[in-house]
This record gives C-alpha cells, sequence and structure tokens, in this order.
C-alpha cells in the first residue's frame, strides 16, 4: 500500500538550488580525494620507511579509517575535536572526515598496487645510484598510480556518496543538506528524493567515465 | 460456464468495491492496533524512561487516542524527516509527533486541529552577549533539522544576510554544539529548553528571551484522503481538552501552569 500522488512540478521548481547543492557535494569530494591522496602516499612512505614510529602511525590510520564507520569518523571530527576547544564548521568537519576515510583506503590500495611491482625495480633504480626516495619517485610510484588508478575512481564515487553523511555535522549546502531541507519545508519526500538520486547518480557515472576516458590518455604504452 | 463467469464477475466487483468501503479508520479498529509514529527525542513530547520505555506527552496522547479507538496503541519511533515516509508507506497510521501545521505541508498530510501549541524560546552559551532574540544577528545558530523553530531561524538568518544556520540532526546534537561552543544559540521551544538547562547534561547555556513566533500549533497527522479518522481525530482532541486530561497531561509532563489555548480568536477553524 503506498499512498501518494507524485506532484513532479513543484519539485523540479526546486532543481535549481539543488544543482547548486550538486556542486558543493562535487567540490567536497573532489578536495577530499586530493587531500586523501597526498596523504595517503605519505603513509606509503612512512609505511616503506622500516622506522617504527611512522610505520606505526600508518597501521593506525588505515586500522582506523577502514574498521570504523565513515559517520562515526565524521562525527568524531566535528563533536570529538570540539571537546579539546577545536570548533570546526560542517563543511571543514565533513571535508575531513571524508578526506580521513579516503586516506586510509587508499593507502591500502597503494599496498596491493606496490606488491604488483617487483623489488628488482627498486634495486635496478638504485643500482643506477638514485636515492630511495628517487626510486620512489621516478620508478615506483608512477606505476602505483597507474596500478591503482581504477580503485581510486571507487573511492572517488564514495567520497561522493559519502557526502550525504554531512547531514549528521548539520552541513545543509551540499546535494543532501539542501535536500532534506526542503523536504521539511514542502513535505514532498519521495519526488525531491528520487530528483537527488538522479542527480548522485549522473555525478558519480560522469566521474566513472571521465577517469576511464583519462586512464586511456594517461597510461597508453 | 455462465454462472462462473457471473461468479468471476462478482469477485472482481466485490474486489475493486471493497477498499472504497473500509477506510483507515475502519482498518484501525480492525486490526486493534493504532501504529503512531512518535518523536522520542524531544523531550517531554517523547523520550525513554530509564528501561528505555517511550514516555512523554506524546506517547500518552496516543495511547488515549488507541483507548479511545478501543485498541491497543503501538509506539514506532521516528525522526522528524521521517514522518511522512512512514506516514505514506503505511508503517504508521497516525503521527503523533508535535507537527507543525503549515499550508506548504497541508498540501501533502492530513492535519487534524491543533493539539498543542509551543513557546519557543532563545538559548544561548554562556559568556555570549545577548540581550534580546535580535542579537542573534551575525551569530551561528542552529536547531533541530525539519522542525518549525528550524525554518524560522533559518528564514531570519537569510533575513539578516550575516552569520550562519547549522540544522543538526536531533534535539541532543543541537545542545551538545551548543554547550560545546559551536553553536552560539539556538531557538527551541520553552518546554525543550527548561528541561535541557534543568537537567545539567548541558554545561553553560542559559535562556535569554522568547522567540518572536507565533505559537508554533501542531497537530496530528494522518493520510490526507482519510477524512473519517481526521474527523475522529479532532472530536478527540476537543474531548481532551474538554474532560481536562489536557491540563492533566500538561501537568504531567510539563509542568505547573496553564497549557497553551488551542483557539485562535476571531476566525472559525
Amino acid at each position: 500500500m503506498f499512498n501518494y500522488t507524485f506532484r513532479w512540478n513543484q519539485a523540479l521548481n526546486s532543481l535549481p538550488q539543488m544543482l547548486e547543492g550538486a556542486l558543493v557535494t562535487m567540490e567536497i569530494a573532489i578536495l577530499s580525494m586530493v587531500i586523501g591522496i597526498s596523504i595517503a602516499i605519505l603513509l606509503t612512505l612512512f609505511r616503506l620507511s622500516r622506522n617504527p614510529l611512522l610505520v606505526g602511525i600508518a597501521a593506525t590510520w588505515v586500522e582506523i579509517a577502514r574498521n570504523t564507520p565513515a559517520l562515526f569518523q565524521i562525527y568524531m571530527v566535528h563533536f570529538g575535536l570540539a571537546g579539546f576547544g577545536i570548533h570546526l564548521s560542517p563543511y571543514l568537519s565533513l571535508l575531513i572526515g571524508i578526506a580521513f576515510n579516503n586516506a586510509g583506503y587508499l593507502t591500502e590500495n597503494f599496498r596491493g598496487a606496490l606488491k604488483a611491482i617487483p623489488d628488482t625495480q627498486t634495486r635496478a633504480a638504485r643500482s643506477l645510484g638514485m636515492t630511495p626516495l628517487q626510486a620512489f619517485r621516478n620508478v615506483i610510484m608512477p606505476q602505483m598510480l597507474r596500478i591503482s588508478f581504477l580503485p581510486m575512481t571507487n573511492q572517488m564515487v564514495w567520497a561522493i556518496l559519502m557526502t550525504s553523511l554531512g547531514a549528521v555535522v548539520a552541513m545543509n549546502t551540499d546535494l543532501y543538506g539542501v535536500t532534506s531541507e526542503l523536504n521539511a519545508r514542502t513535505f514532498r519526500t519521495f519526488e525531491l528524493f528520487a530528483i537527488a538520486a538522479v542527480i548522485f547518480y549522473l555525478i558519480t557515472k560522469v566521474i566513472t567515465l571521465s577517469a576511464r576516458l583519462l586512464a586511456a590518455r594517461l597510461f597508453r604504452y | 460456464m455462465k454462472s462462473a463467469l457471473f461468479t468471476a464477475g462478482i469477485l472482481a466487483a466485490t474486489a475493486v468495491a471493497m477498499p472504497a468501503q473500509a477506510d483507515k479508520l475502519d482498518d484501525i479498529i480492525a486490526s486493534g492496533t493504532l501504529r503512531c509514529a512518535v518523536v522520542l527525542d524531544f523531550p517531554p513530547m517523547g523520550s525513554r524512561d530509564e528501561s528505555n520505555n517511550p514516555i512523554g506527552f506524546d506517547v500518552d496522547y496516543c495511547n488515549d487516542l488507541a483507548a479511545a479507538l478501543g485498541v491497543s496503541a503501538e509506539i514506532v519511533e521516528t525522526t522528524f524527516p521521517e514522518r511522512i515516509p512512514s506516514l505514506m508507506s503505511g508503517r504508521v497510521d497516525v503521527a503523533v509527533a508535535s507537527t507543525s501545521d503549515t499550508l506548504e505541508r497541508a498540501k501533502t498530510v492530513g492535519f487534524s486541529i491543533p493539539y498543542y501549541a509551543f513557546e519557543n524560546a532563545v538559548v544561548a552559551r554562556e559568556g555570549i552577549e545577548m540581550a534580546s532574540w535580535e542579537d542573534m544577528k551575525g551569530k551561528t545558530v542552529g536547531a533541530t533539522a525539519g522542525t518549525y523553530e528550524a525554518i524560522w531561524l533559518e528564514g531570519k538568518v537569510k533575513e539578516w544576510g550575516e552569520g550562519q544556520f547549522r540544522p543538526y540532526q536531533n534535539q541532543a546534537d543541537v545542545f551538545l554544539a551548543l554547550s560545546q561552543g559551536q553553536l552560539d544559540a539556538t531557538v527551541a521551544t520553552v518546554e525543550v529548553s527548561e528541561a535541557n538547562v534543568k537537567s545539567g547534561n548541558f554545561g553553560g547555556i542559559k535562556i535569554v528571551d522568547k522567540a518572536p513566533m507565533v505559537p508554533d500549533y501542531v497537530a496530528l497527522i494522518t493520510l490526507r484522503e482519510e477524512y473519517g479518522l481526521i474527523n475522529y481525530m479532532n472530536l478527540f482532541i476537543n474531548q481532551q481538552v474538554r474532560t481536562g486530561r489536557y491540563a492533566e497531561l500538561y501537568k504531567k509532563w510539563v509542568g505547573e501552569g496553564e497549557p497553551a489555548d488551542l483557539t485562535i480568536p476571531g476566525v472559525y477553524r
């Protein structure tokens, strides 16, 4: 039994507001990926360093990021840090929470990619006189990024969908926030959320397709 | 053959006619259970006691309605934004969930006459200079997402053109954010504000002023086309006031004093 008359015109009037929200969602997803990838490369280096402290930091980060809900991570950034007097806006809390999660997962992706690169390459690079860091940057990292490119697009899609968790930290300018606010005002739940779902679908589709095109261009032999 | 066709025809006709005969009011009485959506993180209207049972004004109100119908009550916990999906998908029969009766919402759901009216208060964290509600201008303010006061406060922030509005998911998060200093001020019902200031669960907050809105009249909601049920609920609310039960529940959950007048002088409903 589903007792509801769909009234699309009323909901479609709010489309411009929702598209603005979609832009914020994409902005957060892209920024969180840029930050996430940078941190993940750093954590990968930590892991390779054999320094117990650095290895420990990387391991802890990956453990927490991968084994607790993203919702909890975002909530802790907002309310947990506030307990120590650090007040972050909803936007920053969401961005940092997602970037934290991305970094953890991407570090694991990079580890998988590293396993696919034979050790002999590092040794060959070292025997050519490169420092360990040079060997990593010039020989290993480009291959690592290439191998893990598709898992990275996966994480990007996940980052887009994770923005909807911003609701727990009072985020109201992203796609989900805008939609739920319109819903509170008008009660047109099903139309509004259907439109939001279509927009989410289109964003992720565009991202995965362009990533595939980019991969074809970047990784030509 | 002919009689078989006739029987099939009769069956088809009754199958089509059946849903039109029994409306929601019949369904509830026939099923023996009234399922109410109640928001349980909204004390004193809805909350849970130490042994996790639902308690509060709205919970009692649902129980009273069920008793009047001669059925048992089932409390279905819901959040403010979830009220409509629960109703539309048939998970609950009515929502006794402090729903403000705005004209915009009445296009979608059926409202009874008001069963309660809230006054709203401005609550600020201590240490913030605030003499009246207008001092919220330019500050970081917030309220519970999906509520009347949140819609009002966001409108004000847009009108002022400065400051920030943040809608948190539930009342507890709003007051947590306020006592942590994430928010400078919030607008919440006088009932909720007083309960939270008194409980001491959230330190460093104070009630500053009344919010200058018209009283927030809240009503029971069900599907828009269920006139039978809506009529019944209207009479039920009338009887609650007439018999003194309304005042009794007010005293039990809110405190001493007069409950709000549910009539508006000078106009029919």
